[in-house]
């Protein structure tokens, strides 16, 4: 079901890597201001949904819509500028290695505004001083801890102020206690009624208290799509066996 | 499995074929013919694979020039600071080996010019062979030489660390049109360090050179500076222009499509290898084709 409130649509995807079948015919929305988490064992598929809608292959059937329009239909200029809509939190953060963190920060408004080196500063700053990163503002990404260089690549990806923001597996490996900046901080980006939020994760419990919907992968395809109520009441084998680390249940553990 | 005598050696080629070695001159004979089949096999797959390197190489500047596109989207500001640093990494910071050598090939040509030239009763020609030799030729290669060395391997080395460390990716993500920002200001840098580096190299090659060779032979300032304005000619100042140019894109780019090649961190230093070594054959060949185009 879609309609016009809809920014992405993810129609019927099909996606084969390396002859297996990554994802078989997935198919959901994403409403304006919804925040949809996406999870599944490893290899469920759901590693490649955050690269599909962000174009970096055109090589799957079915459509991806953003804002009404196929991502395939866009030539080489119009990706790039759909790639500014988008904010994207990569799973190993691709921080720019000989960039500190400010220029890190700095880099999508210098290339792609027209504002100001004072305007920059500003926004930089704010962000800066929201994640507590002032004290290694300074220090290139070689230098930062783990979540000092989630919490510039997550700087980085909400500079543009984008209207979608994907996260990939970006929590995984963090320490609990350091990662609660950026957990606040996603909380209220995410809480506005304008942007969207895909959340790729093996952690899906840790995203509760701000998330819509949960949709669960397994071998390409949807095993469990439901609001925050259904995944909490797990009346569903997959989840139930996700959630409990069991081996026993219709998943085969690898 | 057939177990092959201890002093069996193998000589493998497509088809796979071994021969023992046993004493004699037809198992040497046998020997060689199966090398040289084995060469010759492999022959037209190394060709192909050279062609296919070729085009290859071909789509990517094909990518680049596409890419040209973006242009006007592109915010200069946000390729500053690359231009810069790289300006001053290729040109700046290769100052002290340009002029070490310059010194050295200008000490060597002008020592050789002065003792030979005398014999031969052509000394009036010093200025032509100065020109000649180190403007035309030595200071444009030698500088092209080490710009290859020093910036070429780190170019290759830096671009092929920043796609294994998925920080190209993460640029393409952002809407970063990654061949623009990546190659676009290493030519520009590229094409300004080696233009001065050049002008450098020839300047220290004459006077640093001139000085030197006072230890071994005497010749006046004046009139070493008169044959040398004699023999310079604007069309010398033009092409080495146009080498700089052609250097300062060709070894950015060439260096910049190797270092986009390797798909792990093992491949990495083979691929920059391969960029400078490349790098070089085909400096060599265009300056080859430059020189017979305009001085033959």
């Amino acid at each position: 079901m879609s309609d016009s409130n809809d920014i992405l649509r993810f129609e019927h995807i099909l996606y084969y890597r390396e002859e297996r079948t990554s994802l078989n015919d997935v198919t959901f929305t994403l409403g304006r201001g919804e925040n949809l988490i996406i999870f599944g064992p490893e290899d469920s598929g759901a590693e490649i949904v955050c690269p599909l809608i962000a174009g970096v292959t055109d090589q799957f059937g079915g459509e991806v819509i953003f804002n009404g329009r196929s991502i395939k239909t866009f030539n080489y200029v119009e990706m790039h500028n759909y790639r500014k809509e988008l904010g994207y939190l990569q799973r190993d953060y691709g921080l720019i290695n000989n960039m500190s963190v400010v220029e890190n920060i700095s880099l999508p408004l210098k290339y792609h505004t027209q504002l100001t080196t004072g305007q920059i500063g500003d926004v930089v700053n704010r962000l800066v001083e929201d994640l507590h990163l002032g004290y290694c503002r300074n220090m290139r990404p070689v230098s930062l801890s783990g979540a000092a260089i989630l919490k510039t690549a997550y700087a980085r990806a909400i500079a543009l102020d984008p209207e979608l923001l994907l996260v990939e597996h970006a929590l995984e490996g963090q320490c609990l206690l350091n990662s609660q900046t950026y957990m606040r901080h996603l909380r209220t980006w995410a809480s506005q009624p304008e942007k969207s939020v895909i959340i790729v994760t093996y952690e899906p419990e840790r995203f509760i208290d701000f998330s819509d919907r949960f949709i669960m992968l397994y071998e390409g395809e949807i095993v469990f799509a439901g609001s925050r109520e259904d995944f909490v009441s797990q009346n569903n084998d997959y989840l139930r066996q996700y959630c409990a680390s069991s081996v026993e249940g219709p998943m085969k553990v690898l | 499995m057939q177990m092959l005598p201890y002093n069996v050696q193998c000589v493998r080629n497509g088809s796979e074929e071994y021969y023992p070695e046993t004493s004699g001159k037809k198992s040497i004979q046998k020997k060689r013919y199966g090398r040289i089949r084995g060469d010759m096999a492999r022959f037209p797959k190394k060709l192909s694979s050279a062609w296919d390197g070729v085009k290859n190489f071909s789509r990517f500047v094909l990518s680049i020039v596409r890419s040209f596109r973006s242009i006007k989207y592109l915010r200069f500001r946000s390729l500053y600071s690359i231009v810069v640093n790289q300006t001053r990494f290729t040109g700046v910071d290769a100052l002290p080996i340009i002029v070490s050598i310059a010194l050295l090939l200008g000490a060597t040509v002008i020592i050789q010019a002065t003792k030979n030239f005398p014999k031969f009763g052509i000394e009036g020609f010093i200025g032509n062979l100065l020109v000649i030799i180190i403007a035309r030729e030595l200071g444009p290669l030698a500088t092209a030489m080490i710009v290859v060395s020093r910036s070429g391997s780190a170019i290759a080395a830096e671009i092929a660390t920043q796609q294994q460390n998925r920080e190209i990716l993460s640029l393409e993500l952002m809407g970063v049109d990654t061949k623009l920002y990546i190659v676009f200001p290493r030519i520009i840098a590229s094409i300004i360090a080696i233009f001065s580096l050049i002008i450098i190299f020839d300047i220290i090659a004459f006077f640093g050179g001139y000085l030197i060779s006072l230890t071994t032979v005497f010749i006046p300032a004046k009139s070493f500076v008169q044959t040398l304005l004699d023999a310079f000619s604007f069309s010398d100042l033009a092409i080495t222009i146009l080498k700089s140019v052609i250097y300062g894109i060709l070894i950015p780019l060439i260096c910049c499509y190797y270092g986009f090649m390797p798909r792990s961190n093992f491949q990495i230093p083979i691929f920059v290898s391969r960029a400078v070594v490349r790098t070089l054959v085909i400096l060599f060949v265009i300056n080859a084709f430059i020189s017979a185009l305009f001085y033959f």
